[in-house]
């Protein structure tokens, strides 16, 4: 067997937080793994949003090519309403393929848009799924049923996400109860946990990733109890207690990486890595309200300032479209989580909307009033300090299911798609979001120690990655081998292999290449279910 | 694959019982069976269950749209029979695979 890699993913994970917590100590392993190790920025996707940073992340392609862009996006170039993606949507082959294919075993737990799991060689339990698709939506069928058998305290109501719960980081609303947001996530990190634990020790993955995105959900909620720069001089014993829980949960990940790293051995790779940064937003903007305010939106009777239509992953549609009038309206947000703009063309996803030849100088147009003129009415000051087009940010074949522009707001937040009375307003108390500026921290065999990477990028870690494994690199790869992460010695043993391009995934059945490996690696779980006496 | 309104029920019917027991749901799934009331469904469920449906038929289907034109009180009264009377009218025969 090589050397085994391990993809350790915190989603959200900024050395903001991560630097704090080590000096503090609530994280001691982490300063260890840090101090023998490479640590450097690793950069997100624009925008810094979970589903195309990490698709990003697992493909080595970027958005415009493997097709994911948000939660919730059209299916194909015409739909007319938006869906929360999937696998199929995924256009490129996925690390976990291209390792299959190369006769290595791989697993991979809590990915977002890997439900329903590809067929690969080992183990894919998707992230992002109700607790009651689980089962059917991993690989290979009856890993589940094995995984209850095998791990005690497996609880596949823990593991899976609550929806409802999600809402709450999504949609930046106040939480009451935060031992109860922190609780919820302690007790599904644990159930990865185990699982990635089981794989370990059992499987024996040669690449094995994990994501634990609690990271990211109590930074959303939880930030002025994270954040270095936002601790008062004099804090309440209610803050001091909620900030030592939160720490609770960041002790828990430490312990999780340190026997991730006993269990891995001494010849693998450990790589520490987030989807995205995090930093502070203080003000909510509600964009579809200044483009109604300017004449490209108008709203619908479903629309009130009180309605609150969901627009969280708990909703089975994103309500919130119908507060629209379609047939009124030339461009809209459709999502409170990318600062996407689309923009209605006659003909594409409806009758309704703007000439096609008018399409450039439309878009040239609200690009330059979204920066002039949408401002801060007491200050004047704009609020988008920059705007994209999709083709700057997302060419690619996939490219006509992205937001035809694409904002970055003065605070670095995510606008609101909601009707509101004004285009701006302060929070309540400072939330967390996303910031471009995510983390990579490797350590082990072959990783030179003490090292301060230059800034990576996503795309980076497929190859890299690969480069590892000894795997020969796919030539349609958009990011390069971190080569100043390894030893000189490990270069000179590995010179770095270039492959055949990735193979393509067929668009017609969305089937990944893969699939090969899926009977076999059933066999082996059905080998053991019938050793257990589960099934006859 | 027929597309007939009972082989399409037939096919429904076996989606949601070969999980029925993991999902603590004892009793005869019916066409009057609430999805939320009755079976408990969270409305995230309600899209995995479109999913399924479409792998099932190997057919995309405008599960969206459905959903866009209702309110949110009709969605949230969908009954199997509803879900029955939508895919009658959206899967197509001959296009269906198993």
């Amino acid at each position: 067997m090589s050397r085994p890699i391990i993809l350790f993913g915190l989603d959200g994970a900024t050395f903001t937080v991560l630097d704090d917590l080590v000096r503090r100590g609530v994280m001691p392993f982490l300063g260890e793994f840090i101090q023998t190790g490479a640590r450097g920025t690793l950069k997100s996707t624009i925008p810094p949003l979970t589903p195309p940073a990490w698709t990003t992340f697992v493909t080595g392609r970027s958005p415009g090519h493997h097709g994911i862009f948000n939660f919730y996006q059209y299916e194909d170039a015409v739909s007319s309403c938006p869906r929360i993606v999937t696998s199929r949507q995924v256009r490129c082959e996925t690390l976990w393929s291209i390792v299959s294919r190369a006769s290595k075993r791989c697993g991979s737990l809590n990915f977002v848009a890997h439900s329903p799991a590809p067929k690969v060689n080992g183990t894919i339990v998707p992230g992002w799924v109700p607790w009651r698709w689980v089962k059917k939506h991993s690989h290979p069928e009856g890993v589940i049923d094995l995984f209850q058998n095998e791990i005690p305290g497996f609880d596949l109501r823990e593991l899976a996400m609550d929806f409802k719960e999600e809402e709450k980081a999504v949609a930046g609303n106040e939480l009451e109860d935060y031992d109860g947001w922190i609780d919820v996530h302690v007790r599904r990190e644990k159930q990865w946990f185990r699982c990635l634990k089981h794989l370990l020790t059992e499987d024996r993955p040669d690449l094995l990733g994990i994501v634990f995105d609690g990271v990211d959900k109590l930074q959303h909620l939880l930030w002025q109890f994270l954040d270095p720069a936002c601790q008062p001089d004099h804090p309440s014993e209610q803050f001091l207690s909620t900030r030592s829980r939160c720490w609770e949960y960041f002790s828990f990940v430490d312990g999780f990486l340190k026997e991730t790293v006993k269990l891995a051995g001494k010849d693998a790779m450990v790589l520490i890595a987030s989807d995205h940064g995090f930093t502070g937003t203080t003000e909510i903007v509600y964009i579809n309200s200044w483009l109604a305010d300017q004449g490209y939106l108008a709203w619908s009777d479903r629309a009130t300032p009180e309605s609150r239509a969901s627009q969280g992953l708990g909703a089975a549609h994103p309500y919130h479209l119908t507060h629209m009038d379609p047939e009124k309206t030339k461009a809209f947000a459709s999502s409170a989580s990318n600062n996407g703009i689309h923009i209605s063309v006659a003909g594409v996803r409806g009758e309704h909307g703007i000439d096609p030849g008018e399409y450039e100088s439309f878009r040239d147009e609200l690009s330059r009033k979204l920066l002039t003129e949408c401002v801060d009415p007491e200050s004047n000051e704009p609020l988008v300090t920059r705007v994209w087009t999709r083709d700057e940010v997302f060419s690619g074949p996939q490219m006509q299911l992205a937001p035809d522009l694409t904002l970055e707001l003065r605070d670095g937040g995510f606008f609101s798609v909601l009707r509101s009375d004004v285009v701006v307003k302060p929070r309540v108390a400072v939330m967390g979001c996303h910031h471009p500026d995510g983390v990579l921290i490797a350590r082990g065999n072959g990783i030179r120690a003490g090292t301060t990477l230059s800034p990576t990028h996503l795309l980076d870690i497929a190859p890299t990655a690969l480069y590892a494994l000894g795997v020969p690199i796919p030539e349609d790869l958009e990011g390069t081998v971190i080569q100043e992460m390894f030893t000189q010695e490990f270069r000179n043993d590995a010179p770095v292999e270039f492959g055949p391009a990735t193979t393509a995934v067929d668009e017609s059945t969305s089937t990944h290449p893969a699939d090969f490996a899926d009977e076999e690696s059933e066999a082996q779980v059905l080998m053991r279910l019938k050793a257990l006496g589960y099934i006859e | 694959m027929s597309t007939d309104r009972n082989s399409i029920k037939a096919d429904l019917l076996k989606v949601l019982t070969e999980f029925r027991d993991d999902w603590e749901y004892t009793d005869e799934i019916t066409e009057s069976t609430g999805v939320f009331g009755d079976m408990g469904f969270e409305s995230i469920d309600l899209v995995a269950l479109g999913s399924a449906i479409e792998d099932h038929y190997n057919q995309s289907l405008p599960f969206a749209e459905f959903l866009m034109n209702a309110t949110e009180q009709q969605v949230s009264d969908i009954t199997i029979g509803n879900l029955l009377d939508f895919l009658t009218e959206n899967l197509h025969d001959g296009k269906a695979s198993a």
